[in-house]
């Protein structure tokens, strides 16, 4: 589904991400883990064509993200906050976001409605706007309206982040859900390894830009990434 | 204590981004001073020789005084506009020990040296001067001249609490314009005894102590505000809104141009900044008073047409410029969703047309001034609508500000929006009007003038496509540039 090819990103000659090339197929649960400034976040920005690449390319689902926009159809992605309309409320930005992608406000409905749990009450009819509301609130909505409109190739950007422990087990189950019995390849990235090895089937490890890890998960990841960034991996 | 205040805020200053922009900007801003700033000193020298001579049976002193009245009725008016109190980053300070107190004051103290403040000073300072070389006893002018200054803090002061309570605005603003309409149709004539009061206040030296006792109690009124408020869930960090909810969906009829249009209306009524802007070209509608009044412009049909241009233009003018600025928070979202360009600058372009429709509409007592007159406005609206709106967004194309949605533009303290590149995309805004008017005025007649610009209009319209394509193009090559723009942090 998603190519990387000799890619890479440079800001006036330091390097920050080198990727000699990376597959992810249809339907996989990819993790990415690694310390601040690993690249993790540039690695999404450019699957996002946000920045541009310095030198190769990514192709998802056979379209090159940097010269083509047809894979936003099929595509989504909650990175940060400024990925929210902080003067909406979290119904009329889920409508809008449903607009964008060709959704009715019956569908969008249909969707939110089975979040409610995820949203614990504290999202939606809340007369308030997205900015006015917790960080963790904001994920929340952040995260459910990047599955608005079937998506195909989801990118969640320290999903687990600032929320709390009860919505951190709804959203394993969310996410685990939609690789295995939707198809769906999501994408995530984490500091918290306990997390990223529950819910991904494959987690790859970046060190100052680059692949030093690539791991299909089983019973011994967690030990094996625990041991390499406690630094006392035994060769 | 005081000290380590002083100097962050020399670092703020210093560090601040509109400070850290090109040599051009640093010189024009310091052009804008010096230009405002000799204009009052100007006006300071002058007033007392345009007193004397336009009432000459009455002393300039006397005259000025009369006067006064409108001149603080129209300070108070653009503090209200511009002037905010200023947001001290307090949170930080609220966990060590410095005592509220002197934060307060502080912060209160500062905003004595606002802009504003040295407005009237510059004005009355000079005025004065050329009192004591005119011979008025020193007592009385010095005395006259610190209670001028005493009552501009006040005012400084009393703007803040008008700003921050909607009580004190909603007892203010109907006494104010009650009183400016009584005494429009000369029912009552309010300014009457307050030029007494004022000339009082020249008379007799002492009374100085009152507007003296006025600052002194408005300072202590906002000393009381603002430290009731001083916590973090209040005045000190942003209030929570309500949530005002519209039915927006009549809007659906636009197709697929509709998602857009309801957010940007949103975005207009739901922010500080934008709704600032919608107010400021409000005021673009009452340029024509200026010009279609006074005979001097009446000889000079290039300036009338750049006016009725003005008249109808304000809203595209300012909201345009900052077109993809004004959606800058959330960028990102916007350049990773399925959107396509074109649609987005299209309903950017609607809201301008349906803007200047809306102007146009209330710009029809202009008749008044005569039907050449709205003819040329008419053909300045069509000239907006067709050629203007691209110009400008063409020109916010190449604006990569962020914009904080949120938080009032502050009076020249904040340049957001403003670099030589807008400077010179705005030049042909106001030469195209008055070249398409003024050259087919001089070859053939007014009327030919009036329909060129009115036909230059309708070309663009039909030209729509071709434009917006152009414009698209400028948004795509300027993608990666806008977005890290627009993602970097003050």
């Amino acid at each position: 589904m998603i190519i990387t090819s000799n890619l890479s990103k440079k800001y006036n000659d330091t390097q920050v991400l080198h990727i000699e090339s990376l597959d992810i197929p249809k339907g996989q649960s990819f993790g990415l883990v690694g310390n601040n400034g690993a690249g993790k976040t540039t690695y999404f920005s450019l699957l996002l064509d946000l920045i541009q690449p310095t030198t190769g390319y990514i192709k998802n689902n056979d379209v090159l993200v940097n010269e083509s926009e047809d894979w936003k159809p099929f595509t989504s992605a909650f990175i940060d906050e400024s990925f929210l309309i902080g003067y909406l409320t979290a119904e009329e930005y889920f409508y809008f976001i449903g607009e964008l992608r060709g959704q009715n406000k019956s569908d969008v409905d249909a969707l939110i409605s089975q979040f409610e749990d995820f949203f614990h009450g504290e999202i939606l009819n809340q007369k308030k706007y997205l900015r006015d509301l917790s960080k963790g609130n904001q994920k929340k909505a952040g995260i459910v309206a990047a599955l608005i409109g079937n998506p195909e190739v989801i990118i969640l950007d320290e999903p687990f982040a600032n929320l709390d422990p009860t919505t951190q087990i709804r959203l394993k189950g969310i996410i685990k859900d939609l690789a295995e019995t939707k198809g769906v390849t999501v994408l995530i990235s984490s500091h918290d390894l306990m997390h990223v090895t529950d819910v991904c089937e494959r987690i790859v490890v970046l060190e100052k830009g680059e692949v030093v890890k690539d791991l299909r998960t089983s019973a011994a990841t967690l030990k094996e990434l625990e041991a390499h960034f406690a630094g006392t991996e035994t060769v | 204590m005081i000290k380590q205040f002083l100097s962050l805020e020399w670092k703020q200053f210093k560090r601040a981004s509109y400070f850290q922009k090109g040599l051009a900007i640093k010189i024009f801003l310091i052009l804008g001073a010096l230009y405002f700033g000799g204009i009052a000193l100007f006006m300071g020298v002058g007033m007392f020789f345009i007193a004397r001579k336009a009432i000459p049976e009455v002393d300039p002193i006397v005259t000025i005084n009369n006067f006064l009245i409108y001149w603080f009725l129209f300070e108070l008016l653009i503090r209200y506009f511009m002037q905010q109190l200023p947001v001290m980053n307090v949170k930080p300070l609220m966990t060590i020990p410095v005592k509220k107190d002197t934060v307060i004051h502080y912060l209160l103290g500062k905003t004595t040296l606002s802009f504003f403040n040295f407005l009237s000073l510059f004005l009355f300072l000079p005025f004065s001067i050329v009192l004591l070389v005119e011979g008025y006893s020193p007592l009385n002018v010095v005395c006259w001249f610190l209670s001028i200054i005493l009552l501009t803090l006040s005012i400084n002061f009393l703007n803040f609490l008008v700003n921050k309570s909607n009580t004190v605005f909603y007892i203010a603003a109907p006494l104010l314009l009650g009183l400016v309409a009584l005494e429009f149709y000369g029912i009552y004539t309010a300014s009457e005894p307050m030029g007494i009061a004022f000339n009082t206040l020249y008379s007799q030296p002492y009374l100085a102590v009152i507007p003296l006792l006025l600052l002194v109690v408005l300072y202590k009124l906002n000393f009381k505000y603002v430290k009731s408020g001083f916590y973090l869930d209040d005045a000190v960090s942003k209030k929570v809104k309500a949530v005002e909810a519209t039915d927006l969906s009549w809007f659906d009829r636009f197709g697929s141009i509709a998602p857009f249009l309801k957010n940007d209306i949103k975005l207009i009524w739901r922010n500080a900044r934008p709704k600032q802007t919608m107010f400021m070209s409000f005021m673009f509608l009452f340029y024509g008073l200026v010009f279609y009044t006074q005979d001097m412009y009446r000889e000079m049909p290039a300036i009338l047409a750049f006016a009725s241009m003005f008249v109808t233009g304000g809203f595209l003018m300012t909201f345009g410029q900052l077109v993809p600025s004004w959606d800058s928070e959330y960028y990102k979202l916007l350049m990773s969703q399925n959107i396509p360009y074109r649609k987005y600058l299209e309903s950017k372009w609607y809201l301008m047309v349906v803007a200047v429709a809306i102007s146009f509409v209330l710009s029809t007592p202009y008749i008044y001034f005569g039907w050449d007159i709205f003819g040329m406005i008419a053909a300045g609206a069509l000239f907006n609508i067709g050629l203007n709106s691209f110009l400008t967004l063409f020109g916010g194309a190449l604006n990569r500000i962020p914009v904080e949605l949120n938080t009032k533009a502050k009076a020249f303290s904040n340049t957001n929006g403003f670099n030589p590149t807008q400077l010179l995309i705005g030049l042909p805004k106001f030469l195209l009007p008055m070249g398409l008017f003024y050259i087919p005025y001089k070859l053939v007649n007014f009327e030919t003038g009036i329909i060129v610009l009115a036909l230059s209009g309708i070309v663009g319209i039909v030209f729509k496509n071709f434009f917006l394509r152009k414009i698209e193009n400028v948004y795509q090559d300027g993608k990666y540039k806008t977005i890290a723009a627009f993602s970097e942090k003050k």
